[in-house]
């Protein structure tokens, strides 16, 4: 994909207000209701820790990119490069999709003392979120290269990390909301049309 | 200790009748809330943590006998940054506000003594900034113990740990040596 930086930006910034309201709306939850596994699916919390796990990773490699980035002969056109675009598309929460991953294992937030601070640190995790997304309006996102959080030794455009990283919270955001509305008796449990870790 | 002061507001905490108990784990006040009231802990002990984007610090201990609250949001009336909680079950003696600065300006003595816990306040402020600027986890350590005897019979290991800035793991080394 090719797309100028503010648009992208302005897209993802879109998602990210969502995420943030709806977890918002968690914050008036009971902890029984956040804490809530129903069979091995993750409760509200457990997604959630799952995200803080993956923003201090990614939330201090992509402020390090930021501060190091060169920006001469600076392009606001950000074109998204193979691997990048592959993972971005993995993560995107997309209708009637069968896909289960497995989540690495120090990514994966069971047997943790998960509380409402757990909601705190991610509502703190995307404020700065934000202010970075913003920060990446100037800089080259096709020339600056980001690392996995699996890997040092493979890299992606920032553009993309920030795709990556920005869909996998909407992902586990849904997933979140559905863990909400399964107490209610809302939706059906054997229903497959998101991503779901296990 | 400015006793004087002190006493009149348990005493004034006793006659408005707000005791309350907080189990293990209970927040006195959360990120967020603002701030109306001090609390004095009869019994029992709570700590004082804010919250990052990436980890939990455990910034203060409130023991029996001591007085405690989220002092900024207490003075701005903006949000707390902190959260209070109590590490067992904990007896507090709660003081409004509008009670706390009643008896304050009651005359020329607790207003006296307000000043100086106020400048208590400070100067504990100053020795904390030292603590967080000393290099050496073993005097980091030495400095809190000299301040507070009882550190390790009140509170749980990993928020001395997070209170000294150093992992459980370095600090069980440091007083296994």
């Amino acid at each position: 994909m090719q797309i100028e930086n503010n648009q992208l930006i302005d897209e993802l910034l879109a998602r990210m207000k969502k995420c943030t309201r709806s977890v918002k709306g968690f914050e008036a939850l009971s902890v029984g209701q956040l804490q809530f596994k129903n069979g091995d699916r993750w409760s509200i919390l457990e997604c959630l820790e799952h995200l803080n796990l993956y923003g201090d990773f990614y939330l201090v490699e992509i402020e390090k990119q930021i501060l190091t980035n060169p920006r001469r002969n600076t392009s606001t056109k950000f074109k998204s490069g193979i691997l990048g675009n592959y993972f971005a598309n993995l993560m995107e929460v997309k209708e009637g999709k069968i896909t289960k991953m497995k989540s690495p294992k120090d990514k994966n937030p069971s047997n943790k003392d998960l509380s409402i601070k757990t909601i705190n640190r991610f509502l703190k995790q995307q404020e700065q979120l934000v202010n970075l997304l913003n920060q990446c309006r100037s800089i080259d996102l096709t020339r600056t290269k980001a690392a996995i959080s699996l890997t040092n030794l493979v890299k992606l455009r920032l553009g993309d990390t920030l795709r990556f990283f920005c869909y996998h919270i909407e992902r586990h955001v849904v997933q979140a909301e559905r863990a909400l509305a399964e107490q209610h008796g809302i939706v059906d449990n054997k229903s497959k049309s998101l991503l779901q870790h296990g | 200790m400015e006793q004087f002061l002190i006493k009149r507001l348990l005493d004034a905490a006793d006659s408005s009748g707000i005791n309350k108990i907080f189990s293990k784990g209970e927040y006195l006040i959360k990120d967020g809330q603002v701030e109306q009231s001090i609390y004095f802990i009869e019994s029992g002990a709570v700590r004082v943590f804010h919250i990052t984007e990436f980890e939990e610090q455990t910034i203060r201990f409130g023991y029996e006998g001591s007085i405690i609250t989220s002092l900024s949001s207490f003075i701005t009336g903006k949000p707390s940054e902190f959260y209070i909680e109590a590490l067992r079950k904990t007896a507090v003696k709660i003081i409004p506000k509008q009670l706390l600065f009643e008896i304050v300006n009651e005359g020329p003595e607790t207003l006296h003594q307000y000043n100086k816990l106020l400048e208590g306040l400070i100067v504990q402020q100053m020795e904390r900034e030292i603590d967080l600027l000393t290099e050496s986890p073993i005097k980091r350590l030495q400095r809190v113990l000299g301040r507070s005897p009882n550190l390790f019979q009140e509170v749980p290991l990993k928020y001395i740990a997070s209170y000294l800035r150093m992992t459980p793991e370095t600090l069980s080394r440091i007083r296994n040596s």
